[in-house]
């Protein structure tokens, strides 16, 4: 799903946070946007993502606004994945429970499970597991609909470098195989594995690397 | 199914607040309807037997204080059509250490509805126990009513609770008693299909009194109504109570669990999904309240029915009709009260998710 963004503007109050932003992000690869914190990575792409509203300018997905989407939940569960800083996985329900929850058929769990090294785990439940399964967990509820496109804002905010590294790794890895990735991070070390780099600074798209 | 009890065993503190908030309405609504129904069903069996036909002194609220003269039954009897008319005399007094007891004063010809357990049926000066009041006073020969001494002349057993904890006596010694001729008349007729005719010739007797079928006696009375309606907004009291606390805990639920179904937004769950997880939730709370309540109230209306204080007065039972009615308003108590707190649920933005202004 090709993604883009005219003249994106966004204020939070009166402050001026995005100052005209435009991007056309292609349909698959690994997107890293970084920046220093307060650049206006997270509200890029909370907007990009469909979660903000931004005060001004358009984003489209195959060239349609959100507007002509029809329903966003249905959109959303569709084409979009999402993984957080932090995991979300619901501690009362075991790690394939909590991928169960999203999947809109339940084949393709076990298997992408085991893809994402916590085929073991899944009848675990999420204090029962470390930082970097949890965030695994995390990663195959997102993937498990086969999205278009997965947004990430600071995935390995909660880990060490090490399983950091490894997340990476996964995301390189399925982008390959045609899924689009969408990566906030403040930390410069997601630009070795990335398609396409986003440099923000001040609300603005500084640079853009490929 | 099995999602809503892991997500209720998760949250086990309040999951049991709320179950035992429910649990504690249920049950007054169970005991507040099947005592009040208990009541008005015993009073109106007393009614029944042997009576198609209730005269009354016209315009009372109460028949405590009808009084209407007795040597009418002779004329009544005599209609065609009339089987029999008894009088009685519906009274109430203390017997010591009682602080009140139902006395009633019976023309001869009803003494037969009493079914004797032992001695005779009372003559001039004598009375006859119900079985419950003869039990809690110890077998007495005596007793003294308004400072007179009356001799028991025997006991009798009846199902109704009004009467197996009172004392009959013969009609003449009750109005000098309680100084009135009578308080109601009670006609039984050869055919019911002539009620009507019969109730618009005894009302033409006599302007002073006034008399129904015994059905249309039982609808229209005062003291049911005031029973009834106290009961029903005793009841809907305790409906609101019921509401009101799943209201607030499902509110704090909600508040507890708010990343949970921020996140069902976020993989796209619709609203409708995550409001009908939350009304599932309730819904097995309240199965499990309304059946614990069940078994409380039952023995709660067995202990009240076996306790001296209220002699078999107070008599409440749960009939499948009850039982229904309440299963409804227990169904309806956890919707209602979920609703608005799952709505809420239901519009978590997911964007709260995401760490404001993170690094
Ligand atoms: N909801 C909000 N209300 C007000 N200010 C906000 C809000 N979210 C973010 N900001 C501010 O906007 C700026 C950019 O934030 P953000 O987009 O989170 O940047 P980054 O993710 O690059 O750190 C920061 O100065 C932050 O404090
Ligand atoms: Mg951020």
């Amino acid at each position: 799903m090709k993604i883009e963004a005219h003249a994106l503007e966004h204020y939070y109050g009166a402050e001026h946070i995005l100052r005209g932003v435009d991007l056309s992000i292609p349909s698959s690869g690994f997107t890293a946007i970084i920046g220093e914190s307060g650049s206006g990575k997270t509200t890029l792409l909370s907007i990009l993502s469909t979660l903000l509203q931004p005060t001004g300018g358009t984003v489209t997905y195959d060239g349609k606004a959100l507007a002509e989407l029809g329903n966003i939940d249905l959109f959303r569960r569709r084409n979009i994945g999402f993984v957080f800083q932090f995991h979300y996985l619901i501690s009362y329900l075991s790690l394939r429970e909590n991928v169960a929850l999203a999947a809109l058929a339940p084949e393709g769990i076990d298997p992408l499970m085991e893809r994402l090294g916590i085929g073991r785990l899944g009848s675990r439940y999420s204090d029962e597991v470390s930082g970097g399964e949890r965030q695994r967990a995390a990663i195959a509820r997102a993937l498990i609909n086969h999205p278009s496109v997965v947004f990430a804002d600071e995935p390995t905010g909660n880990l060490d470098t090490k399983n950091a590294l490894g997340v990476y790794e996964l995301f390189r890895e399925f982008s390959n195989s045609g899924t689009g990735f969408i990566v906030a991070s403040h930390d410069k070390k997601i630009a070795d594995f990335a398609d396409t780099i986003i440099e923000m600074e001040d609300g603005i798209v500084k640079k853009i690397h490929h | 199914m099995i999602t809503p009890v892991k997500a209720l065993r998760k949250n086990r503190f309040k999951t049991a607040l709320i179950f035992l908030s429910m649990t504690v309405s249920i049950a007054a609504i169970f005991l507040i309807s099947a005592i009040s129904g208990g009541v008005v069903s015993m009073y109106s069996a007393m009614l029944k037997t042997d009576g198609d036909i209730i005269v009354t002194q016209k315009g009372i609220a109460d028949t405590f204080f009808s009084d209407i003269n007795r040597s009418m039954t002779t004329t009544i009897a005599a209609m065609e059509g009339v089987k029999e008319v008894s009088a009685l005399i519906l009274g109430a007094a203390p017997v010591d250490p009682l602080p009140i007891v139902g006395i009633y004063g019976v023309s001869d010809n009803r003494f037969k509805s009493y079914t004797l357990k032992q001695g005779s049926y009372p003559k001039t000066r004598e009375v006859m126990l119900g079985s419950k009041i003869y039990e809690t006073l110890k077998h007495p020969e005596t007793i003294v009513l308004s400072k007179q001494t009356f001799t028991v002349s025997g006991v009798f057993k009846s199902r109704i609770g009004f009467e197996d904890g009172g004392v009959v006596m013969p009609l003449e010694d009750a109005g000098k008693l309680f100084h009135k001729s009578a308080s109601i008349f009670l006609i039984s007729l050869n055919d019911l299909g002539q009620s009507d005719a019969i109730v618009a010739k005894v009302n033409a007797l006599n302007s002073q009194i006034e008399a129904k079928t015994t059905e249309s006696f039982i609808d229209s009375y005062n003291q049911f109504k005031i029973i009834q309606t106290s009961s029903d907004v005793i009841g809907a009291m305790a409906f609101l109570m019921g509401i009101l606390g799943i209201v607030s805990m499902m509110s704090m639920v909600v508040n507890d669990r708010k990343a949970e179904f921020g996140i069902m937004r976020s993989i796209g769950l619709s609203s409708g999904a995550i409001i009908a997880k939350l009304l599932w939730e309730t819904l097995i709370i309240a199965l499990a309240a309304f059946f614990v309540a069940w078994g409380l109230s039952e023995g709660v209306l067995e202990l009240i029915e076996h306790a001296e204080k209220f002699q078999g007065y107070i008599n409440g039972e749960i009939t499948a009709a009850l039982l229904l009615k309440v299963f409804i308003v227990s169904v309806v108590m956890a919707l209602v009260g979920t609703l608005l707190p799952a709505v809420y649920a239901s519009r978590i933005d997911p964007m709260s998710l995401i760490q404001r202004g993170g690094a």
